[in-house]
């Protein structure tokens, strides 16, 4: 059995269904608190909990999906390529506001993490959460944070953007379309540009040109955290 | 035979920016390297966007759930960080509006100062 569950094929066939399971939850009950992604990684552990499977035979095909990221990394320059246009335009504000985000992001989280007492291990791998997740998992890793905790915070972080944006809003009182598109694409990556995209054409492609700028200058700057 | 190319001109940027990551002095990870080459290939016309179209769809459309196997990973190590949890929930909810915020001030601050520009030119014209 155990010969069985360490070829790679049961990860990969695990991960698939429980991801199968994650979507057709969340056309159910239309909501973005049904994320299919934490939906899947719930179903995944339970499964291997219930039946004593180890984390290293699930890793077997694991590791091989995650090996892709990198590839999925690569191509997110296509739809900042594609929206050079729109970019030029805008050039100024975009970069203003993405390096202004990402500075009050990582310094407002390492200042909360050092007021709950939280280890470097773990500050490192929360430090990134802003950023789209292979950027941030690339980051994280390379300053020794625990990939696992990255994405964790990283869904977290988009969960509450793809909730909340329309209330964040409301809340700063943000009229401009560019202003409302950088800020929820710099705070909270993909998952707040899905709902950006609900509130106009314009928030939403801002939302994903800053997703990709916000992380290159994100990463630029985690290169100075060792002086923190 | 097409998907197999374009398969192999991403694989291939990506070991490439493996390369440079290792000799960089800095830490940088290589994912970043990779989007910045493929970036500057798309600007100098090496290669255009739709020549790529059916991996990049596929990678794109799938992106969340290759993030499956990296966070089941948490079960690993959640007896080790089981009283950070909390604290991490709240830091990235609380950092996600000061984000927000500040973000949007910034932006607003930049247009202010491209129309105050735009208006000064005029003057002067």
């Amino acid at each position: 059995m155990s010969e069985w569950l360490s070829s790679p094929f049961f990860g990969i066939s695990l991960s698939i269904a429980a991801y199968a399971i994650g979507v057709l939850i969340q056309s159910k009950l239309n909501t973005p608190f049904a994320n299919p992604l934490l939906i899947a990684i719930m179903l995944v552990i339970a499964f291997l909990n219930i039946f004593s499977i180890s984390y290293e035979d699930f890793n077997m095909g694991g590791q091989i999906i995650t090996m892709l990221l990198i590839p999925a990394t690569v191509v997110l320059s296509i739809s900042v390529y594609n929206q050079l246009d729109i970019l030029k335009k805008n050039w100024l504000p975009v970069i203003v506001g993405c390096l202004a985000g990402s500075i009050a992001s990582i310094i407002s989280v390492w200042l909360l993490c050092r007021v709950f007492g939280l280890d470097d291990k773990m500050t490192i791998s929360i430090l990134p959460k802003s950023v789209t997740t292979p950027i941030a998992v690339g980051s994280s890793e390379q300053y020794g944070g625990i990939a696992s905790v990255t994405v964790t915070s990283v869904i977290i972080t988009g969960i509450f953007g793809t909730v909340f944006s329309p209330q964040l809003i409301r809340l700063f009182n943000v009229k401009n379309a560019v202003a409302a598109g950088v800020a929820i694409g710099t705070c909270s990556h993909v998952g707040g540009t899905t709902r950006a995209i609900e509130l106009g054409e314009t928030q939403g492609a801002m939302s994903s040109i800053s997703i990709g700028i916000t992380g290159l200058i994100s990463t630029f700057i985690m290169m100075f955290i060792k002086f923190l | 035979m097409k998907i197999l190319w374009q398969i192999g001109v991403i694989v291939g940027i990506c070991f490439a920016g493996e390369g440079i990551s290792l000799i960089m002095p800095i830490p940088f990870p290589s994912g970043v390297i990779g989007m910045i080459i493929l970036f500057l290939m798309l600007l100098f016309k090496r290669i255009q966007s739709r020549d790529l179209k059916e991996s990049t769809d596929f990678l794109t459309d799938s992106m969340k759930f290759l993030f499956i196997p990296a966070g089941v990973g948490v079960m690993q190590i959640f007896d080790d960080i089981r009283n950070s949890f909390l604290p991490m929930v709240f830091i990235c909810i609380v950092t996600t509006v000061i984000t927000f915020a500040a973000t949007a001030a910034a932006v607003n601050g930049a247009i202010k100062f491209q129309q105050w520009l735009a208006a000064r030119r005029r003057k002067s014209a």
